[in-house]
C-alpha cells in the first residue's frame, strides 16, 4: 500500500487511511511496526505512530535503525518477519535505501513480501516498494532507484509538490525511469502482489494518476480514487462522557455528509452502550 | 561535546591554529537527531568559531553543493551513532569522495564512537548485538574500537577478529582522543583523568594490548615536535555512550 503523502496523525485528515490500514492489517490486535529510516528515526513520528495505531486496535512496534543500541533484545530480521505489516515513514528515500542495504534490510524485507506480510509506506516511504521514484534526497527532485517490488515507479506529493510532476515527466520522457503512478498527500494505491487492486484516499478529490509514455508521448490518465468513511476512532479507548459529548457536538453543527452520517451513527450507538454499561 | 567537559573540543579547536576556525557537523550516525545538533552549537558557540552543520535527512533545506561546503571548513566533526548506518548515508550522497578530498587537502577531520571508527580501514561495533567487524573509509590504515572501558564481549571479539586477520589497531575508552598526522599516531589525550587508549596488535597468534600514554588534557601539554606537528591531522576522540544518546533520547519508552 503506497500512500502519496500524509498519513499517521497529520493534523487529522488523514484517519480514514490509518483505519483502513489497520483494517487491512488483520483482525485480532494485528502487529504493525514502524520503519522511520527514512526521516533518521525522530522520536515525534515514533510517539505519533505508535499512538495512532494503539487507538485503532493494532498492536505497534519501530525499529529505529539509528539506536538500536537502545533495543538490544530485539533481533531484527524475526521482529519484522513477525508482523501483520510494515510500515515505512517518509523522508529521504536516498538514504533510507542506502542504509537499509548496509543492514541487509533490503533483503529481509523481501523475505517479508514473500511471506504475505502487508508492506505499507509515505512519501519515501512508498516510491521504495517501486523500480523507480522522484526524490527530493539531494535537493532538486531527480529519479532514483527502489527496490522494484513493484513494477512501475512512482512520484509522491503528486499535486502537493509543484517541483516534482515536471521532474517526473521529464525522467519519464528521457526514458529513465517506467511507467507508473503519481499519488497525491492523503491518496493510496493498494495492490495484491504485483496487481493495483484500487486507489483510495481520505481526501475527496485527491485522485492518483497513471503516466505513461506512449509513442514518445506523455499520456496521463485519471485514476478515480475512493473516497473511505470518515470514522471516529474507536470509542472503546474514548471516555464515554467525551464520546457522547463529540456526537452531540456534531449533530447539532450539522456537519455531516453521507459518509460521516454514518459514521457518527456508529459511534453514538457505541457511546450509548458504554454509557449504559457504565450504569449498571 | 561531553556535558560540562570541554577539553577535547577546546583541543580540537586549538589544532586549527587560527581565529574563529570554521567547523561543520555531520550528524548522519544518529540520523542528524536535532538534540544532538542544538548540542554542538552549544559545544561550537560562535563566539570561538564559525560553526554549521549538514543534514544529510533534509538536503532540500540545506547547502545546494555539500563539498563545497565542506572544502572551505578547518574543522570536520562527526557526531556518534551507528557507524553502518552512517556510511550507507555517506555513500548515498558521495560524501565518502568529498571527505577523502578534505583529508588529502589537510582539513582536520575529528569524530566521536561512530564518528571515530568511520576514518579507520577496519572497525569493531558493538552498537547492537553481537560486535562485528566494519570496514571503514580507511584514511587510516588501522583498526579501531570505542567505548573500550568495561565491554567484556567488545574486547574478546576485538582479540578475537586480531587473530583471525584484523589489522592491528587502536582501543579508546571512553574519554581518550587519538591524534594522528597522516597515518601516524602522534599522541593520545584525554578529557577524564583515567581514560585510556591501548594499541592492539597480533603477533604470532597471540593479541598484544599496550598502554598508549595518555595525556588528561586539564595537566597541560608539551608542544607537539615540529615533525609531528604537520596539518593533516584527524583526531578519533570518544566520549561514551551518554555522549552519543543521552538517556533522554531512548527511544524504548515509546515502545511500552
Amino acid at each position: 500500500m503506497a500512500i502519496g503523502g500524509g498519513g499517521f496523525g497529520s493534523t487529522g485528515r488523514d484517519h480514514a487511511l490509518d483505519a483502513y490500514i489497520a483494517e487491512l492489517a488483520g483482525p485480532d490486535r494485528p502487529r504493525i511496526c514502524l520503519l522511520p529510516t527514512a526521516s533518521g528515526d525522530p522520536k515525534e513520528q515514533i510517539t505519533r505512530f505508535n499512538a495512532t495505531f494503539r487507538r485503532l486496535g493494532c498492536s505497534p512496534s519501530h525499529l529505529a535503525l539509528f539506536r538500536l543500541g537502545d533495543q538490544p533484545e530485539v533481533e531484527v530480521r524475526e521482529h519484522l518477519l513477525a508482523q501483520d505489516a510494515i510500515y515505512v515513514g517518509g523522508g529521504s528515500l536516498a538514504n533510507l535505501l542506502a542504509i537499509w542495504r548496509t543492514h541487509g534490510l533490503d533483503e529481509v524485507l523481501r523475505e517479508a513480501w514473500d511471506a504475505g506480510i502487508l508492506l505499507c509506506g509515505v512519501s519515501a516511504g512508498s516510491m521504495c516498494w517501486f523500480q523507480a521514484g522522484i526524490t527530493r534526497s539531494h535537493g532538486e527532485p531527480r529519479a532514483t532507484r527502489g527496490l522494484g517490488f513493484l513494477e512501475g515507479s512512482n512520484c509522491v506529493h503528486y499535486a502537493n509538490d509543484a517541483a516534482r510532476r515536471p521532474a517526473y515527466h521529464a525522467a519519464m520522457l528521457a526514458g529513465g525511469i517506467p511507467g507508473g503512478w503519481g499519488v497525491p498527500d492523503g491518496t493510496a494505491l493498494v495492490f495484491a502482489g504485483t496487481e493495483l487492486l484500487e486507489v483510495v484516499t481520505g481526501r475527496p478529490g485527491c485522485d492518483a494518476h497513471r503516466v505513461d509514455v506512449v509513442d514518445g508521448e506523455l499520456v496521463e490518465k485519471v485514476c478515480e480514487a475512493r473516497v473511505l468513511e470518515d470514522r471516529e476512532p474507536d470509542l472503546a479507548d474514548v471516555d464515554p462522557a467525551l464520546a457522547e459529548f463529540r456526537a452531540q457536538r456534531r449533530r447539532a453543527s450539522g456537519l455531516a455528509g453521507g459518509s460521516r452520517v454514518s459514521g457518527w451513527r456508529h459511534a453514538g450507538a457505541e457511546g450509548g452502550e458504554v454509557r449504559r454499561a457504565g450504569r449498571g | 561535546m561531553e556535558a560540562g567537559n570541554p577539553l577535547l573540543d577546546d583541543y580540537v579547536l586549538a589544532l586549527a591554529n587560527k581565529p574563529r576556525p570554521k567547523i561543520c557537523f555531520l550528524a548522519s550516525a544518529s540520523g542528524d537527531a536535532d538534540h544532538y545538533i542544538v548540542r554542538f552549537y552549544r559545544a561550537f558557540d560562535a563566539g570561538r568559531c564559525e560553526p554549521s552543520h549538514v543534514s544529510l535527512f533534509r538536503r532540500e533545506a540545506g547547502a545546494p553543493d555539500l563539498r563545497t561546503h565542506l572544502l572551505e571548513q578547518d574543522i570536520i566533526y562527526v557526531g556518534g551513532g551507528s557507524v553502518i548506518s552512517l556510511l550507507g548515508v555517506w555513500r548515498a550522497h558521495g560524501l565518502d569522495v568529498v571527505l577523502r578530498e578534505a583529508w588529502s587537502k589537510g582539513i582536520l577531520l575529528c569524530g566521536v564512537s561512530a564518528g571515530s571508527l568511520c576514518w579507520f580501514r577496519e572497525a569493531v561495533t558493538a552498537f547492537h548485538g553481537e560486535p562485528q567487524r566494519v570496514e571503514g573509509l580507511d584514511f587510516l590504515p588501522w583498526s579501531n574500537t570505542v567505548h573500550y572501558d568495561g565491554e567484556q564481549a567488545r574486547d574478546r571479539s576485538y582479540r578475537q577478529f586480531l587473530v583471525d586477520g584484523l589489522c592491528p589497531g587502536y582501543a579508546a575508552e571512553d574519554g581518550a582522543a587519538l591524534h594522528f598526522v597522516g597515518e601516524r599516531l602522534v599522541r593520545a589525550v584525554s578529557s577524564r583523568p583515567h581514560a585510556r587508549a591501548y594499541r592492539m596488535r597480533c603477533v604470532r597468534g597471540r593479541v598484544v594490548k599496550s598502554a598508549i600514554r595518555t595525556r588528561y588534557l586539564a595537566e597541560g601539554l608539551p608542544a607537539l615536535s615540529p615533525a609531528a606537528a604537520g596539518r593533516r591531522l584527524s583526531v578519533a576522540p570518544d566520549s561514551g555512550p551518554a555522549e552519543v544518546c543521552p538517556p533522554t533520547a531512548i527511544a524504548a519508552g515509546a515502545r511500552s
